[in-house]
């Protein structure tokens, strides 16, 4: 090992070396962001109010909130590994929460829509009330268990399934 | 359906980005252009041909699958198959910064095509694939 070192270290690159130390730090800063914040749901203040022009995108997207307890808006890609599972979660929580809707969007073919409610990852997912205020909304993969929290906040969960919803 | 949306072993591809990242350090640590070509080439089988045919995925069936308890855990390729397009571009600009004279472009695309192949080995994340509807956002609109 030393002796290899010793052979290696003449041509060794010094810009190399800052940019692989750099490269190691970068990573690590990132890894502890995503663990921190990616999916973490972020409740949405009195300033994040849906707008009308939000409102009126959201409904031209099939978003309907007056006909549910909760609405979960879920903006996906086809090059997106998380989305399915995401995906897969929701749909499992419809079947014994029936207060609560599903509403997936390709991101890539409403690319305005996506703009326009500031769509920068995937899944992303906007929480609805029934009144169509925003709960919250989380970019990242959702973490399961508050995703799971929320929609048992908002929805009640259907009475002859209550056994195997405690699955 | 696997025709339509071919899936790989989750475990085929973490290691693939170990090995991508062990390749991607040891060039930057040396400034060895022609080893990041060399990393350009494999991101170019696995964008083209296929992870299938990803010469690290082809070590990994090989050498450890069968050693292994057969995998459970299964993913689309077509996101894999993206982010190894992306990983191709700043492989290309690293190997171009080195051989052409510049290493200092060399040094910041390895770096970049580093941190990428790193944070997807040690997390899972795909940093690749983030930023495709970044790009389609950015771009302008399109009669889609």
């Amino acid at each position: 090992m030393g002796g290899a070192a010793a052979v290696l270290l003449p041509t060794m690159d010094t810009t190399g070396i800052a940019a692989l130390a750099i490269a190691l730090l970068a990573t690590a800063a990132l890894a502890w962001w995503l663990r921190a914040r990616s999916g973490a749901l972020r409740r949405a203040g009195a300033e994040q109010e849906v707008g009308m022009d939000e409102a009126a995108v959201l409904a031209g997207l099939g978003v309907h909130p007056a006909e549910a307890d909760l609405t979960v808006v879920q903006f996906s890609t086809a090059f997106c590994a998380p989305c399915r599972a995401t995906r897969a979660r929701l749909l499992q929580l419809q079947r014994t929460r029936p207060g609560l809707a599903y509403v997936h969007v390709d991101a890539e073919s409403h690319l305005d829509a996506v703009r326009a409610l500031d769509v920068r990852r995937t899944p992303t997912l906007l929480y609805l009330d029934r009144t169509g205020r925003l709960i919250g909304r989380s970019s990242g993969a959702p973490r399961p268990e508050e995703l799971t929290a929320v929609v048992a906040a908002h929805t009640e969960a259907r009475t002859e399934a209550r056994t195997e919803a405690r699955e | 359906m696997p025709s339509e949306h071919p899936s790989v072993d989750v475990r085929g591809p973490r290691f693939a980005a170990w090995v991508t990242s062990a390749v991607l350090a040891v060039a930057l640590l040396l400034g060895a252009g022609w080893l990041v070509a060399a990393q350009a080439v494999v991101f170019a089988i696995g964008a083209f041909a296929g992870m299938r045919r990803a010469p690290y995925a082809v070590a990994f069936r090989v050498l450890f699958a069968p050693r292994l308890r057969p995998g459970r855990e299964r993913e689309p390729e077509a996101p894999l198959r993206f982010a190894q397009l992306v990983g191709l571009v700043f492989a290309l600009t690293g190997a171009a910064g080195y051989l052409l004279g510049v290493p200092v472009l060399g040094a910041v695309a390895t770096g970049l095509a580093l941190v990428a192949a790193l944070l997807n080995a040690a997390t899972g994340f795909c940093l690749g694939c983030e930023l495709h509807l970044l790009l389609r956002r950015a771009l302008p609109a399109r009669t889609a």
